[in-house]
């Protein structure tokens, strides 16, 4: 039985629960209106630059934190692309910098009035240890390739280490495990012997293998993998440091040390435990071996070594995850404190003032920045909408002032409004083709394939905001250079090609599967193509729609026969559209390989100026011969600003900068 | 006659006689007696239900709709996949005839000029047609569909909803969502019936021990947060190995979510059920059935189950409903059924797409949101109705 | 009352585990990991991107060590920190988006139990007047029409066409009405229905005629003597309300763009986001029971007949 005051209280009980969420609701509501408020999309995983990707975390991390160069929309004039050229000229932490002859060696020199918010200065060295951070195996940086182009960094990011040659060795006690930044005991030397342990063999030294690719030896966490890892031991010259970014002098004390790498469920006996110290990681030493070095009086000059010369290095740098972090909040704080409102440090025209997670990150004017004056919004508010209905009925109900995604299904009410700002943007829709798949292996089929599409149908009724048809994979709007086309729209060749390759008429052509990820637009798409091909050709298809992480792990197994892609630009060159074809590439999915294309992706490495464009040119022009890819469209951006936002413009890259914008009193 | 010596004690009595009364009298009590049989639970209820006019209208609409979703291929509607992107794309209701399709489907193929036999071209355009205007429609369904161009020829009803954004007629969808809607209601909920009528019954009878931990266990599931669970069942149907050995069963995604939402909704009707039983198995009629030595599954499923389907029926009609919003759910996080097949929930997740305040397709959301809403309406009244009849207690009021 | 809950709780600890594992086993069966991305990673990074998340430890050594973190942590470590969300622990997650869900229910309960049980009165006592036939009508539409349909259209009436409401957001009870009465809708709907049939039984009732034999006034007769009686089928259909409402809140927040933890229950789902999704399934399974059992306790605490056990 219940006794009796309880089943008094229960009344009081519930109003009181009710109160309590009554209060809880309307907590929210005691913030200050912000100057300014936009949709930033979905919810960002992180403010940490190194971390982060993805354009909403881009314009997040843009305001916060800034690199030695900015990218920035310049001028007013747009070219013939009706878009604005994005040009990283504008400078950042960096008041100038100059590039070698050779091309490769970039020399920044950093303001002076660069400061971070908590008023340290902004130095070389700031930028060296961000960079180091983001190399370090254990921060697993996403966008580290970024950083490849330097000398070295690629060695020290995957721990390829080379006898005779000078490591730091990790070692000792670390404080937690989440650290961003491990760093406990740090030995630096000379590797003398690399080997491994066994229980059945003991411990066995290499031979004569001069490189060896260290730690990388073992694949996925898959169960049955793991108990192969092999022990790792190493036999290291030590000399005696005081730092790790001090030069290291060879000349001076050193000693013999053991070295020995396991981790926590293997099981090393007493005997060899004792002999060996343990460690984390034994990486090429930064400072000797990667191509930074920090210069001048206050340390303020970088000079970046490059392993080729890198025409859109300066791109990269202007890139967000090359953005410095506050070395000393980093280390104090620690993983996810340090990123937390009141530990952050940051050297952006922003500060993090505020962050509730899928409701808003608010940002207010850092008066420490150094062009603080030129930066008129006070308080921002960035919303992660996901719905881009219910974003635009928060714009339309003044809740919102810039929109960045809009519902596609109205887009044809929409686009004629003065408030849609649109540009083409670098980036390509297509579909990869699965040269491995029968009968997708014939290029006649994959060519048929394209030219019966009618891509003018899909983008004036289907994606519907002004995006432009593609018959080449490379967007065009890069400045001196020339894509190559691929087959038009023309349903009578089509047929005549796929008859050729044995199927006229579409007959004994195998039922082929379209993958998409679940997207109303892709859906859309896929659905016009379907029944172009079904018509035109007399082939079937059958579309498969999968969610984004099924999507993504079918796609990189490339277990599809054909799949919808999409590649944003990271920077404006073909590059970042060419190199992923290559044999083997990561990004390349289709299993598609040429050696000649290969041949003239590397080639342009080396190549400057005019003639690395014509080489990037002619490899663009295989990739559209051979069509393991068909080209759908370009996209274009498409944002809707309110109009009492001024200095919004549209651009090639769909950038942004929130520092720069104004806004009228409502 | 064999019974003489029986009646040697009345030996004035005209045998033959009495033997004729009683003869009559008899069967009069048998006359009687069947005809009072006649009126079962379920007549006494269908007459209750007759007169309840809600549910009787209610009763005909579904009725009508399941005709209606069945013979869909036969009625004269436009195709339900067919885009014409270029003229009618958002197009509003309208009355103006459209033809079934335009002449140049047959433009692109490659065997029909090489035909000269009128039939065979005839047949070969059919061909075209069923493949083109229809989404792998199965064997009866291909049949109906040629049924329907004989009948019809190429005359279509007009898109009276309108189209949708790749130009598709409205009321077509509309109509071969249905067949998908209902189906999934249906043999969801059949599923549903089943593991649940059998597990309450069992754990009701069983009773003591293991009635307790398989109402435990309902607790258990009662538990679990279900749309986890449907997420990663419907990625691990996607995958293509497993998707490969699912299909040399014979089941393909759209049987997996039947029976997966099957799988959601037996636990309330499983306690229903139980609580039913354990009403019952005290009554004299289970009683008997032990006595005479019946099992205890003869028992359950000849005794008792049929005794318990007045219940389960009123619980089917309100399973169905929820079964169907549950789809339409799953439509709305993307995770329905997959095109070009159509469901209501997928027309209506669409549909809500364009209203906005910047323009509204109305007819978009309107048309497939009513159908879902009337059929669900429809269930509910019937469910009461039917609920009013077979409770002896609202009997007469 | 002690015994029961003590029972109870066993009860609650066994579900738990068992969704846990569940959940566990299936979520790491599903195919694609947390960190597929449309660029692939270097091998390197993301074996060294699991290692940082325990990722690659075989499964069961993932799976006892997540149990072992769950019963051994404080509260506010409990599963470690997000995949998806980097910058914060799953528990900081669940403790910023928990009382905006939880707000949110309530005040979507309270909408359904008013409107419902009141409009199911008045239809039971009215019986068979336009009133009657207009409530249950309003009702039936309320259960029919799904809540997103609901939803969307009531924003461009509210919003739009009469602007009462703000387009979506929280942090003002202005705010909180809209998606709440969305939410509460159906429930609402179910309510006054089974309200107005338990009424309609127990004025049927022997005590209920006493009652008003005695003089009693129709309001008096109806609150205190039929209402409790009545109430009893509302009451048990609390716990699924309450887990309609856990769904429900799912889209509700999507489209009112509501900070509660419905979006990251989808998310976390698609996006493989392992420590999130498993403190998501397990703060929605405690709450089922919670509920549940609460459940349980008021059927007792309205009946007195009813003894809890």
């Amino acid at each position: 039985m219940i006794p009796r005051w309880l089943r008094n209280s229960f009344p009081y009980l519930a109003i009181g629960i009710l109160l309590a969420g009554l209060g809880y609701a309307i907590s929210f509501g005691q913030l200050e209106p912000a100057d300014f408020t936009y949709n930033n999309g979905a919810e960002i995983k992180t403010v940490d630059p190194a971390l982060a990707t993805g354009s909403p975390e881009g314009r997040i991390i843009n305001g916060l934190f800034e690199g030695l160069l900015r990218n920035m929309p310049t001028g007013t004039e747009p070219d013939e692309t009706s878009s604005i050229p994005l040009r990283p000229v504008t400078m950042g932490m960096a008041d100038t910098f100059e590039i070698s002859e050779d091309g490769k060696t970039y020399t920044f020199h950093i303001r002076e009035s660069a400061k971070w918010s908590n008023g340290d200065s902004v130095t070389a060295e700031d930028f060296r240890w961000s960079w180091q951070r983001m190399l370090h195996p254990e921060t697993g940086s996403e966008y580290v390739y970024q950083l490849y182009s330097i000398e070295g960094a690629l060695q020290y990011n995957t721990g390829a280490i080379e006898l005779g040659g000078i490591v730091e060795v990790e070692h000792g006690q670390r404080q937690t495990r989440t650290e961003l930044f491990p760093r406990a005991n740090i030995s630096r030397g000379k590797l003398v012997a690399h080997g491994t342990w066994s229980a059945a063999d003991g411990v066995v030294w290499a031979k004569a293998s001069a490189t060896d690719s260290g730690s990388g030896s073992h694949g996925h966490g898959d169960s049955e993998q793991e108990g192969d890892t092999p022990i790792e031991v190493y036999k290291v010259t030590v000399y005696s440091s005081d730092h790790i970014l001090d030069e290291l002098d060879l000349s001076g004390d050193s000693h013999e040390m053991l070295f020995i790498k396991y981790t926590d469920d293997q099981k090393v006996p007493e005997s060899i435990a004792g002999e060996y110290t343990r460690c984390f990681h034994v990486l090429p030493d930064f400072q000797s071996t990667v191509g930074l070095k920090v210069s001048g009086s206050d340390q303020r000059i970088l000079s970046v070594q490059l392993v080729e010369p890198t025409p859109y290095f300066s791109d990269l740098v202007a890139f967000y995850p090359l953005y410095p972090v506050h070395r000393k909040t980093v280390e104090t704080h620690g993983a996810m404190g340090w990123t937390k409102q009141e530990n952050i440090v940051t050297n952006g025209p922003f500060l993090l003032d505020d962050r509730r997670i899928r409701d808003r990150i608010r940002l207010v004017k850092n008066p420490r920045y150094w062009n603080a004056d030129g930066v008129s919004l006070e308080i921002i508010d960035a919303l992660s909408v996901e719905s881009d209905t219910t974003a635009l009925n928060m714009y339309m109900n003044g809740q919102v002032d810039w929109l960045t995604s809009l519902p596609t299904m109205i887009m044809k009410d929409l686009m004629p409004r003065e408030d849609f700002v649109s540009a083409p943007m670098l980036a390509s829709y297509f579909y990869r083709l699965n040269v491995d798949q029968k009968p997708l292996d014939d290029v006649r089929v994959r060519r048929a394939l394209n030219m019966a599409l009618d891509k003018v149908k899909i983008t004036e009724r289907v994606s519907k905001a002004g995006e432009i048809p593609a018959r080449s994979y490379v967007p065009p709007g890069l400045a001196g250079y020339d894509g190559y086309q691929c087959g038009e729209f023309n349903v009578k060749e089509a047929k005549r090609l796929l008859a050729e390759a044995g199927f006229p008429g579409g007959e004994g052509f195998p039922t082929m599967r379209i993958l998409y990820n679940t997207n109303d637009n892709h859906q859309a798409i896929a659905q016009v193509i379907q029944q172009d091909w079904k018509n035109n050709l007399g082939i079937e298809v059958r579309l498969e729609n999968m969610e984004w992480r099924t999507f993504l792990s079918n796609v990189s197994e490339t277990q599809f026969d054909i799949a919808r892609a999409g590649w944003i630009g990271d920077y404006p060159d073909p590059n970042t559209f060419l190199d992923m074809f290559v044999t083997d590439g990561p990004n390349n999915q289709t299993n598609w390989s040429n050696q000649q294309y290969d041949a003239l992706i590397e080639s342009a490495k080396t190549l400057r100026g005019e003639e690395r464009l014509k080489a990037l040119s002619e490899a663009e022009k295989i990739l559209m011969e051979e069509q393991p890819i068909i080209p759908i469209y370009y996209y274009v951006s498409k944002n809707m600003v309110s109009d009492r936002v001024k200095g919004f413009s549209a651009n090639i890259q769909d950038v942004h900068p929130l520092h720069v914008l104004t806004v009228e009193d409502k | 006659m064999s019974d003489v010596s029986d009646n040697a004690e009345l030996p004035n009595q005209p045998v033959p006689d009495t033997g004729k009364r009683d003869l009559e009298y008899y069967a009069r009590i048998l006359e009687e007696a069947r005809s009072i049989k006649g009126t079962s639970l379920w007549q006494d209820a269908w007459k209750q239900l007759k007169r309840n006019r809600a549910a009787m209208v209610s009763l005909v609409f579904l009725i009508l709709l399941a005709v209606l979703a069945f013979f869909t291929p036969l009625l004269p509607l436009q195709s339900p996949i067919y885009q014409d992107i270029e003229q009618r794309q958002l197009s509003a209701p309208s009355f103006s005839a459209i033809p079934l399709y335009p002449e140049s489907i047959f433009e692109n193929d490659e065997q029909l000029p090489k035909l000269s036999n009128e039939s065979e071209i005839a047949s070969r355009k059919q061909e075209i047609l069923v493949t083109t205007l229809w989404n792998n429609p199965g064997t009866v369904s291909q049949w109906l569909i040629k049924l329907r161009l004989s009948v019809f020829g190429t005359w279509s009803i007009p898109s009276l909803c309108g189209t949708d954004n790749l130009g598709r007629d409205v009321l077509s969808r509309v109509f071969w969502g249905a067949r998908v809607s209902i189906i999934v209601g249906i043999v969801a909920t059949f599923v549903s019936l089943l593991i649940g009528v059998s597990y309450g019954a069992i754990s009701g009878f069983m009773g003591g021990k293991v009635d307790n931990i398989m109402m435990r266990i309902v607790d258990v599931i009662y538990s679990v947060p279900f749309i986890f669970v449907v997420i990663f069942m419907i990625t691990i149907v996607k995958e293509d190995q497993i998707s490969a050995v699912l299909e040399k069963w014979g089941i393909d995604q759209i049987k997996v979510f039947f029976i997966m939402i099957g799988m959601i909704y037996w636990l309330t009707m499983a306690r229903v059920v139980r609580g039913q039983v354990i009403s019952l198995k005290n009554e004299q009629f289970v009683e008997a059935a032990r006595t005479i030595g019946a099992s205890p599954t003869r028992i359950i499923f000849k005794h008792l189950i049929p005794n318990v389907m007045g219940i389960v029926i009123v619980y089917l009609t309100l399973t169905i409903p929820a079964v169907m919003r549950f789809e339409a759910f799953l439509s709305f996080l993307g995770l329905g059924v997959e095109a070009p097949d159509v469901s209501w929930g997928l027309l209506v997740n669409e549909g809500i797409q364009v209203i906005t305040p910047i323009k509204t397709y109305g007819w978009l959301v309107l048309y497939p949101g009513l159908t879902l809403a009337l059929t669900l309406f429809a269930l509910s009244f019937l469910g009461d109705g039917l609920r009013d009849a077979l409770d002896p207690k609202m009997k007469n009021k | 009352m002690f015994a029961f809950l003590l029972r109870r709780l066993g009860w609650a600890i066994l579900t738990v585990w068992i969704v846990y594992t569940v959940t566990f086993f299936l979520m790491r069966s599903v195919p694609g990991g947390p960190f597929d991305g449309e660029r692939q990673l270097p091998e390197e990074v993301e074996r060294n991107l699991l290692e940082k998340y325990n990722l690659n430890d075989p499964v069961h050594i993932q799976y006892f060590n997540g149990i072992r973190d769950i019963v051994a942590n404080p509260i506010g470590e409990k599963f470690g920190p997000s995949i998806r969300l980097a910058d914060y622990n799953v528990d900081e997650v669940i403790a910023q988006g928990f009382p905006v869900s939880a707000s949110l229910g309530i005040f979507a309960m309270v909408f359904a139990l008013l409107l419902g049980m009141t409009s199911g009165v008045i239809s039971a006592i009215k019986r068979n007047s336009a009133l009657d036939v207009g409530f249950m009508a309003a009702a039936t539409l309320g259960i029919s029409v799904p809540s997103f349909v609901l939803a969307s259209v009531a924003v461009i009436v509210f919003v739009f066409w009469i602007p009462i409401f703000p387009a979506a957001g929280w942090g003002e009870l202005s705010q909180i009405l809209l998606p709440a009465l969305c939410l509460g809708a159906p429930f609402a709907g179910y309510i006054a229905r089974l309200t107005r049939t338990g009424m309609l039984e127990v004025l049927g009732q022997d005590y209920i005629r006493t009652a008003y034999a005695k003089g009693l006034a129709t309001r008096r007769v109806v609150v205190r003597h039929a209402l409790r009686g009545a109430i009893l089928p509302v009451v048990s259909y609390l716990g699924p309300a309450v887990a309609g409402i856990l769904t429900g809140s799912l889209i509700v927040e999507r489209i009112f763009y509501l900070p509660g933890m419905g979006s990251h229950f989808i998310e976390a789902a698609l996006q493989r986001d392992y420590p999130l999704a498993m403190g998501m399934v397990l703060v929605y399974t405690c709450l089922l029971y919670v509920m549940n059992t609460l459940v349980d306790i008021s059927y007792g605490v309205i009946d007195p007949r009813v003894k809890v056990e």
